[in-house]
């Protein structure tokens, strides 16, 4: 049985769920109490769950995230919100050299199982400082477990695997996608993290994408004069580079499109796992778009130009044939 | 609340007619935004006027504003910078300030000296010490005001700032607005007494004012930038203000007493209460009040003009101004 319902209350119900199945999850972030978070993401729960469990800190991304690492060392399963993903690089030592390093540097004598989740991309008129995608930033620090979501589906399923994992887990919803209404089901469920799903099947040519740009691909499918098998990788770190080449052995042609900018950007390391790995299997260079190498600008028709879009995504398609 | 007017008849007109010049801006950008006409956030600065504006009053136009907080509109109105600027750079337009590229949260000016917003809360009074320090050792006697809110003081950021701009005793005035909250968080539940007294450990000055009264934030900010002047070093000041409008455009306020909010409506809305004070002092008529009014709500009439008429970006001006070119060393 599914119903449909949006995005956001994907995750509002992602959390409520894993609130009350766990005692040890707890929640916390700026304005997740009454306001429900910026974009409706925790409506209702501290109203549910109590002010024990969902509770409003003071603002600074340095104390929530280092708070979040405590608990979690401390036995607890932190839930912790950034109100947008660019707010990762205010709490840079917590989130680049804490968080993920010490079950390493710990030689694994401790764990932390926090998720830390932040809305991330373009898209909304926000600007330079609360639109960008920071997943290659995250998915170059090794420990991070690093996932997106590109469907209501997704949100919910990725989500409370991401809770339940003993990893430190950074999950990155898109805000632009708050609104969107997809298929969820009845019934209780979690995805695998770390595994790619091919969303769309087809036989001329791969085209890896998630959150925005995945929406962006179909429509980039639609216009082109290939069958497009479209895969969403769903954690970026660590990446299902297998499932990934496995559709390239099947259709020949790879291309990749992601919010991050192109310079160091998660396309051209997808790219290269491929070409590695598979490079016989290619009937052509792989081609990588993302957002072009700037801020993100205010100006929604400044921030448009930036941002792939359908039109770009097809003539990189076309550009391989 | 003293019903004295304690500057002179001049600089009496100038605080209020600066404040209702924020205020009909504001109401103007309000009605923009709802029409969809300005992209992204508007956060509005309805009960911090007398703070902004006092603030602004005691500055020179050399000394650098760090806007911090996040009501900003009012203090770029504080510092000067023109509302046709401001109008255009909410809209996106190439008229902006900052040509489009910033919007309501980057609007910056360094010829007329106010360094943007630091989007980012409480990641601008790092930067306000950094242009005390070139001030300072360019040999002025000019130096940085720097606004936060009561949320954003909970970030160490503010704290490293403290400890940086004691360190070198740097002409710096932080003047923290506080609101009572940051969006939904009551800084009621924040420890000190007043916020101000987190200078305390580092053995700053500081005071608290009510900053509803115009005149009192005009003193208190004449007095520290005064003493910053002379090589007095830093100075922590807490404006007391009640914040009388969402946090943000659409925020329902869900969080918030409605009688409380409504009390504070009526006893701290500082331009209606300067306004009766300058009243009653005989300082401006009726007459003169509603003059003002008109000629103000024409100047911001010109600003969205200004606004509207304003181009587009070019897209291909999306890829400009990442870096000055050549870097060095380049071409060689
Ligand atoms: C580092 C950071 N965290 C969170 C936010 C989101 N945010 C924007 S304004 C705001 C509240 C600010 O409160 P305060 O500093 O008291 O200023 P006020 O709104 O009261 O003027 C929050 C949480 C942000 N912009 N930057």
């Amino acid at each position: 049985m599914t119903r449909e319902i949006t995005y956001v209350e994907a995750i509002a119900e992602a959390l409520d769920e894993e609130l009350a199945r766990d005692d040890d999850v707890v929640l916390f972030g700026e304005d997740v109490e009454e306001f429900g978070g910026n974009f409706g993401e925790t409506e209702g729960l501290y109203e549910k769950h109590g002010r024990d469990r969902v509770r409003n800190t003071p603002l600074s991304e340095i104390g929530i995230a280092g708070m979040a690492l405590g608990a979690a060392v401390g036995g607890m399963r932190p839930v912790a919100e950034l109100q947008f993903a660019d707010f990762a690089a205010t709490a840079g030592d917590e989130v680049f050299n804490q968080i993920p390093k010490q079950p390493y540097v710990s030689g694994g004598r401790l764990t932390a199982p926090l998720t830390i989740f932040a809305p991330s991309g373009a898209g909304i008129g926000a600007g330079a400082q609360h639109s960008q995608s920071v997943h290659s930033w995250l998915g170059n620090v090794p420990g991070w477990v690093v996932v997106t979501a590109t469907t209501p589906y997704d949100a919910k399923g990725l989500f409370k695997s991401a809770i339940r994992d003993d990893n430190p887990v950074f999950f990155l919803p898109h805000k632009f996608l708050s609104e969107q209404r997809g298929e969820v089901p009845e019934e209780e469920y979690t995805l695998p993290l770390g595994e790619a799903a091919v969303e769309v099947e087809g036989e001329d040519v791969t085209v890896v994408a998630t959150q925005l740009m995945f929406h962006r691909a179909k429509e980039a499918a639609e216009q082109v004069d290939a069958d497009v098998e479209i895969v969403n990788p769903r954690t970026f770190a660590p990446l299902d580079t297998e499932t990934i080449a496995a559709s390239v052995r099947k259709t020949g042609r790879l291309v990749v499109v992601d919010e991050t900018v192109e310079r160091y950007g998660t396309q051209g390391h997808i790219a290269n796992e491929v070409v590695e790995s598979d490079f016989f299997s290619l009937d052509a260079p792989p081609k990588t778009i993302g957002v072009k190498d700037t801020p993100i600008p205010l100006s929604p028709v400044l921030e448009q130009e930036v941002l792939p879009s359908a039109d770009r995504i097809a003539a990189g398609i076309e550009s391989l044939f | 609340m003293t019903r004295d007017i304690t500057v002179d008849d001049a600089t009496a007109k100038r605080l209020f007619e600066e404040m209702l010049r924020i205020d009909v801006f504001e109401e103007e950008t309000k009605a923009r935004f709802g029409e969809g006409e300005i992209p992204g956030f508007v956060h509005l600065s309805g009960g911090h006027e007398g703070s902004h504006v006092g603030m602004g009053a005691a500055m020179r136009e050399d000394d650098w504003l760090a806007v911090g907080g996040a009501r900003l509109i009012g203090q770029y109105i504080a510092k000067g910078v023109p509302l046709t600027e401001i109008m255009a750079e909410l809209y996106g337009r190439v008229g902006g300030s900052n040509k489009g590229y910033g919007g309501q949260m980057h609007v910056a000016d360094v010829d007329r000296k106010l360094y943007g917003h630091a989007a980012t809360i409480g990641s601008g009074q790092n930067p306000a010490v950094g242009l005390a320090l070139a001030e300072e050792m360019q040999g002025t006697d000019n130096v940085a005001v720097t606004t936060i809110g009561d949320g954003g003081t909970s970030r160490g950021s503010f704290h490293t700032a403290l400890v940086f701009a004691s360190y070198w005793d740097l002409p710096v005035v932080f003047v923290i607005e506080n609101n009572e909250w940051a969006i939904s968080t009551p800084s009621t539940s924040l420890s000190p007494d007043h916020l101000s007294d987190y200078g305390k450990p580092h053995k700053l000055p500081t005071e608290s004012v009510d900053g509803s009264d115009v005149e009192a934030v005009y003193h208190a900010v004449s007095e520290a930038i005064d003493r910053a002047r002379d090589g007095g070093g830093p100075t922590v000041i807490e404006s007391r203000v009640a914040r009388l409008v969402p946090h943000f455009e659409g925020d329902k306020q869900t969080y918030r007493d409605s009688e409380e909010y409504e009390r504070l409506k009526a006893e701290k809305d500082p331009i209606a209460n300067y306004r009766e004070r300058l009243l009653d002092a005989g300082v401006l008529t009726e007459a003169d009040v509603e003059e003002l009014t008109a000629e103000i709500l024409a100047e911001v009439e010109e600003a969205v003009e200004f606004a509207r008429e304003s181009p587009e970006p070019n897209p291909e001006a999306a890829y400009e101004n990442v870096y000055q070119l050549p870097l060095y060393g380049q071409g060689e």
